[in-house]
């Protein structure tokens, strides 16, 4: 073999190389790092779609209950024994024992169910939990937030809880089932609330987003759930 | 049977100008008599034609042909333009009906729904019924059955295309032998002389041929002068055969006085009336014959109607009992039906039908390199399954251009040189003896050279005259000198031609010297040569004849005559100076001596054997072929060839040489100790098929001399009665239906007529039977080869079949899905199953007898075995690792995966959790899905890679035979890099979902490789050490 070829071996070798790992993007063999997927909570019975009527309590009875049972690991009871991390940092840890960060469940308002153990529905302004896919190891970057909004502005406001949908970085990263005992995975909750209620059926299409963090991808073509979620809430008087 | 009857007397109804009319009235008969009916004119039509005898004026032919009473057979008028217009009208041209050829849309479709490719139709009509079911019952369904069924039918659709393409492109081969110029000829009508085409001749013309045409129906001769027709085409005898207007014989091929229709008149003129025309022709029946003959399935054809049945038996099994399970498991009757219908498209390889196709047609292609053009694919298997082979003599075991062999001058034989290319020994030319004895030969010789051909070696010269003095001039030019020198310098001045009556020819010269003096010089039979001399020379002396030398004389003309040389002896006379320049010579009244000549010597021709032929036998024999000769020539001629080229191999001998052996009469032999046999044609006529059945049983070696070319067709039935696969040579007309009939009929490409070519499976670009057996040997190597890439291909359908089984009975997520099977199956397989047809054979495939076609199959329950029961088991086993791996190196779990199919193909369910606690939305899992599925069909193709080198032999290990197989090494490779490509390439997660892998998930398979490498290698192992054991009769395929 001569010199030169020896060369262009070298090159294309190199060039190998950064198609297998691309350091600057974080591609392996042009693959992408994960990225959340945004679920709701509870789960409607029809594909995403919350439908009510405010004046029938057993239209709503089993989302009430799902979300019940659901917080139950968030009631102050229950974490006691967790820690109270530091907002608004990365909570890495070496082992081997791994603690989780408090959720304290009064950070949903509203959609706590502490004050209102309806969680809106009786009266007609719903709430729904956003939360995102545990992924071990994951690190958001930035400041990562649920942006929700609604298709038609005009019909619903939509309030977020915790305060603008903030999620904060202390819950991550995530261990594992094993290592990371009693995890809590922070939620957000988007209350709707119908602006005319003189109507007898209100509908309303909303988009939840992950914002805020740009290693957290929000569109993707495929993956309608992959940073964001869309679901629609039929409320009948 | 017809041959079992006595000799078949055709009556004059036979004859009949129209067969339409012939059936006319029975039209309206039954079915039944109409079939019948149908069935016996083909046993009529399978005797041998004999017409009645045909003195002329024969009535009956007199009435038919539609003339006055006039003596017409003296007519010089001929028929009245208008009778013939009225005769032509009724009886239609002059031109065979062609064959019923098939429409190209009908072997097109023959292409596209015969054999295998029902098999994928059936596949895709299946795909097309699951989508259509799933799409009736459930919105959102994946339209991987419509895709995959629609793969399906374009497969089928190209390979149906390609391999039309190439069988249309063979015909066209074929097309280009046609002689497309319309032939002429020259009829008298109302006394006149006019060009007509052919096929405006009407029964009952006059017609008037001369050397070089074409005969444009079948004649009775009313007067000729010199005429020599070739009848060649018809009967084969290549020899040309003098015609006269004299009824000599009761058989019509052989009486003088009938030309058959597109003969061919060699020289002289004459004058007939025509007695038939179009298929009424001698001609026009045999190709009647031909196309009624009902051809056999070729072996290949069913073979893989065997392999059909097996594949479908082990899809039936298979899908049957999942169904049930499925069933049992708690699916709905859809999704079983689903499950049912998936399965069996699963078992089909969808690439093998092209693999197939184009290993035939890469050996097709190899074949005619090496002068065998084959007509269709299945042929090319066919010859490699020949256990007989029916060869013709003339052209084909022989060079079909006489030579002299032998001389006897001076008290001793002398040998020439018969080979090919004129490299043979020489002999003592220094004898004044040979001086003169080539002398004779030159000048008594009317054969010439045809002009402008001086760049030629000699032997490939064309000449003018029969072949014995073609032979003549050859051998001197070549041996001697320049025969034009020589007769320039000894000009001719009189000359008697050779006739059968005279059985000589003498040619008188004047002689060179200056002297003036003429000399006389004969040739002629030996015998006759001999009643003219009355003394002899030896050694340049003149000695008076005596008894001593009549006996060596008849001694060396037996010698001679025994090895089946045509003979002929040469003798001079000085003329006394009476008779010196300008003296006129009468030939018609001799007025010069014609006695006491001297007798020179004997000089002895033959058609030489082929150089490559007695090899080509040899090989033959070892592999376990019989070659049997089927020749019109004489029984000596024949049995003289027969033992130059070992299809009489040495040693053994026939009933007669036993009995002059033991000096017993023949019948006092032992036919059945005699393992050679000389059957004479006209005792062939007189046997039952049980007596030749006998004979074909009972000899090893046989030849059949005298034959007539339809008595091949009886001879080849025979052997088919046999349970041979039959292959027979042929270039006559006459050949055709016996070339139809066998197995594989091989015509030839140099000397063989038209309808001939188009009767064969095959076509002999060079007329050379060696030719044959490279083709044997070819369809041999195709037919193991074949077994590999079948067994190759088909071990990854296990790989290909589980995970969907797994997919059912343990709800794990797919791991194949139905577009990687098709990248395996149409892609990554395709080219390593296509290179196995350029591996090498393992042995000497021509040393083992030829495959016995009921019971060593193409696709057997062994190479099933092996390719599903257990290759292919390990190359699942590779996949699912890989596929596990994945999974868990993702998250998943084995053990959490089981039952969590539901889950994971929900589309709503986006936080389905892992063994780790990660959550996975659909789509993510759906991508992990793919990758791992793309991973299982990356080990697939590794573990293919030791699968394709286990595959190279069946018997040795690899590293016996090597691995020069390049093909195979690029095919290596290729699939390789498909495989590569298909994972990176960018875009190809949206247009086939394949991902791309880590390099480890690549390295999963591995072990998997070299452990079928390593188990394959022991089991071939065990199998070399303990032939016929256990592991043979259970594993080797």
């Amino acid at each position: 073999m001569t010199k030169k070829e020896k060369r262009s071996f070298n090159q294309s070798l190199a060039e190998w190389k950064l198609f297998i790992y691309n350091p600057t993007t974080g591609e392996f063999l042009g693959r992408t790092a994960k990225s959340w997927g945004l679920t709701v909570f509870p789960k409607p019975v029809t594909a995403l779609e919350y439908s009510f009527t405010v004046s029938d309590p057993e239209s709503y009875k089993g989302y009430i209950e799902d979300l019940r049972k659901f917080l139950k690991p968030y009631e102050s009871e229950e974490q006691k024994n967790l820690t109270a991390c530091s907002d608004g940092a990365l909570f890495e840890q070496k082992g081997p024992v791994y603690s989780a960060c408090q959720f304290p469940l009064p950070l949903l308002q509203a959609c706590s169910g502490v004050d209102d153990p309806d969680f809106g529905y009786s009266r007609g302004s719903p709430c729904v939990l956003v939360k995102m896919n545990r992924i071990i190891g994951l690190k958001p970057q930035g400041m990562p937030r649920i942006e929700c909004t609604s298709k038609s502005e005009n019909t619903a406001t939509l309030s977020t809880y915790p305060f603008n949908g903030v999620i904060d970085l202390k819950y991550f990263p995530y261990y594992g089932k094993k290592l990371h005992v009693s995890y809590l995975q922070p939620l957000v909750a988007v209350q709707v609330s119908f602006n005319a209620t003189s109507s007898t059926t209100n509908e309303v299409t909303v988009e939840c987003k992950i914002d805020g963090s740009p290693n957290l991808k929000n569109q993707d073509d495929r993956d309608k759930f992959l940073g964001r979620v869309v679901f629609k809430v039929i409320a009948r008087a | 049977m017809g041959r079992g009857g006595k000799k078949g007397t055709v009556t004059p109804r036979e004859l009949n100008p129209s067969p339409r009319l012939k059936r006319g009235p029975k039209m309206g008969k039954r079915r039944k008599m109409k079939r019948k009916k149908k069935k016996t004119d083909m046993e009529e039509l399978k005797k041998e034609v004999v017409l009645v005898r045909t003195p002329p004026p024969s009535l009956v032919l007199l009435l038919r042909s539609g003339l006055s009473i006039r003596p017409w057979f003296l007519s010089t008028q001929g028929l009245s333009p208008e009778r013939a217009q009225e005769i032509l009208k009724k009886n239609g041209p002059n031109a065979l009906t062609p064959p019923p050829t098939t429409p190209e849309w009908v072997k097109f479709c023959r292409q596209l729904f015969g054999g295998f490719s029902i098999l994928l139709w059936i596949g895709a009509i299946l795909c097309f019924l699951a989508y259509g079911i799933q799409v009736h019952y459930k919105e959102d369904s994946t339209k991987d059955n419509l895709y995959l069924g629609m793969v399906l039918a374009i497969v089928v659709m190209i390979t149906g295309c390609f391999s039309y393409y190439q069988e249309a492109k063979s015909s066209k081969i074929m097309e280009s032998f046609r002689n497309m110029v319309p032939q002429q000829a020259l009829v008298i009508r109302a006394g006149e002389k006019m060009q007509i085409n052919v096929e405006d001749v009407v029964v009952g013309d006059l017609v008037e041929v001369k050397g070089g045409d074409r005969i444009p129906a079948d004649l009775r001769l009313i007067s000729t002068q010199g005429c020599k027709v070739d009848n060649s085409s018809l009967t084969g005898e290549s020899e040309p055969q003098t015609r006269s207007p004299d009824f000599t014989h009761e058989n019509p091929l052989e009486t003088r006085n009938i030309c058959f229709f597109s003969t061919n008149c060699v020289e002289g003129t004459a004058r007939g009336i025509v007695i038939a025309t179009g298929d009424s022709t001698v001609m026009g029946r045999i190709a009647t014959l031909t196309s009624g003959l009902v051809v056999g399935k070729t072996p290949i054809a069913a073979e893989i109607e065997h392999f059909i049945q097996l594949i479908t038996g082990v899809a039936g099994f298979l899908g049957v009992s999942f169904f049930v399970l499925s069933l049992i498991l708690g699916y709905g009757w859809l999704e079983a039906v689903i499950f049912l219908i998936g399965i069996i498209v699963a078992n089909v390889p969808e690439g093998l039908l092209a693999t197939v196709t184009v290993c035939l047609t890469l050996t097709a292609k190899r074949m005619s390199r090496k002068n065998c053009l084959v007509k269709n694919l299945e042929a090319v298997e066919t010859l490699g399954s020949t256990s007989t082979i029916c060869s013709d003599k003339t052209g084909t075991l022989t060079q079909n251009r006489m030579t002299v062999a032998h001389m006897w001058f001076d008290k001793t034989i002398y040998e020439a040189d018969t080979s090919e290319e004129q490299t043979g020994k020489t002999f003592a030319k220094g004898s004044t003896t040979w001086f003169i004895l080539a002398r004779i030969a030159a000048l008594c010789n009317r054969a010439d050279f045809k002009p402008n051909q001086e760049t030629l070696p000699i032997a490939k010269r064309a000449t003018t005259g029969d072949a014995s003095e073609s032979a003549l001039l050859k051998f001197i030019e070549q041996s001697y000198s320049s025969v034009e020198e020589m007769r320039e310098q000894n000009p001719k001045v009189a000359e008697i031609p050779f006739n059968s009556t005279n059985k000589y020819q003498m040619s008188i010269h004047l002689q060179e010297d200056g002297s003036q003096a003429h000399v006389l010089m004969m040739k002629g039979a030996p015998e006759r040569i001999l009643e003219f001399c009355s003394t002899y020379l030896l050694k340049g002396k003149e000695y008076p004849m005596d008894d001593e030398m009549k006996k060596n004389f008849q001694n060396a003309y037996l010698e001679l005559g025994g090895l089946g040389e045509r003979v002929l002896g040469f003798c001079f006379l000085n003329l006394p100076s009476t008779f010196s320049k300008g003296f006129r010579f009468n030939t018609d009244e001799i007025n010069f001596p014609m006695e006491n000549l001297c007798f020179v010597g004997l000089i002895s021709m033959i058609d030489p054997p082929r150089a490559a032929v007695p090899d080509a036998v040899g090989k033959c024999r070892s592999a376990g072929i019989k070659v049997i000769m089927v020749t019109g020539d004489h029984p000596i001629t024949a049995k003289a060839i027969a033992k130059g080229v070992g299809i009489i191999s040495e040693g053994n001998e026939t009933a007669e040489d036993m009995a002059a052996r033991l000096q017993v009469p023949v019948s006092q032999t032992n036919p059945r100790e005699a393992k050679a046999i000389v059957v004479h044609g006209s005792d062939l006529k007189d046997m039952t098929s049980e007596q030749l059945d006998e004979i074909l049983k009972n000899h090893t070696e046989i030849v059949f001399a005298r034959t007539s070319p339809q008595q091949k067709l009886i001879i080849v039935e025979g052997c088919q009665r046999q349970g041979a696969v039959v292959a027979v040579t042929g270039d006559g007309v006459n050949d055709s239906p016996a070339l139809k009939k066998a197995d594989i009929g091989i015509a030839m490409g140099i000397s063989g007529s038209d309808v001939s070519k188009q009767a064969a499976d095959m076509i002999l670009l060079d007329d050379n039977f060696a030719s044959i057996v490279t083709g044997v040997e070819e369809g041999r190597l195709i037919f193991d080869n074949l077994k590999k890439s079948i067994a190759y291909t088909l071990t990854s359908n296990i790989p290909e079949i589980t995970p969907f089984l797994l997919f059912i009975i343990l709800s794990i997520p797919l791991p194949l899905g139905t577009i990687t099977i098709l990248c395996i199956d149409l892609g990554t397989d395709m080219v390593p199953a296509i290179s196995l047809a350029y591996e090498s054979a393992e042995s000497d495939i021509m040393k083992r007898a030829p495959r016995n076609p009921k019971n060593d199959n193409l696709v057997n329950n062994r190479l099933i075995g092996m390719a599903y029961g257990q290759i292919g088991m390990i190359q699942a086993l590779a996949g699912f690792f890989t596929y596990f791996v994945i999974l868990a190196e993702n998250g998943f779990k084995p053990i959490d995966l089981l039952g969590i199919r539901l889950n994971w193909e929900d589309r709503f369910f986006n936080d389905l959790e892992d063994s780790y606690g990660q959550q996975w939305t659909y789509e993510q899992r759906k991508v992990l899905e793919f990758t791992c599925q793309t991973a299982f069909f990356v080990s697939i193709v590794v573990v293919q890679w030791a699968d394709l080198i286990i595959c190279k032999t069946r018997r040795n290990s690899v590293f016996q035979q090597g691995m020069k197989n390049n093909i195979l090494i690029f095919g290596i490779m290729e699939e390789t890099f498909l495989a590569a490509f298909l994972s990176y390439t960018p875009g190809m997660d949206v247009a086939l979902r394949m991902y791309p892998l880590k390099l480890p998930w690549w390295l999963c398979a591995i072990p998997y490789s070299v452990l079928i490498f390593v188990y394959d290698e022991i089991r071939k192992l065990t199998i070399r050490r303990h032939p016929g054991g256990w592991l043979e009769r259970e594993t080797y395929y």
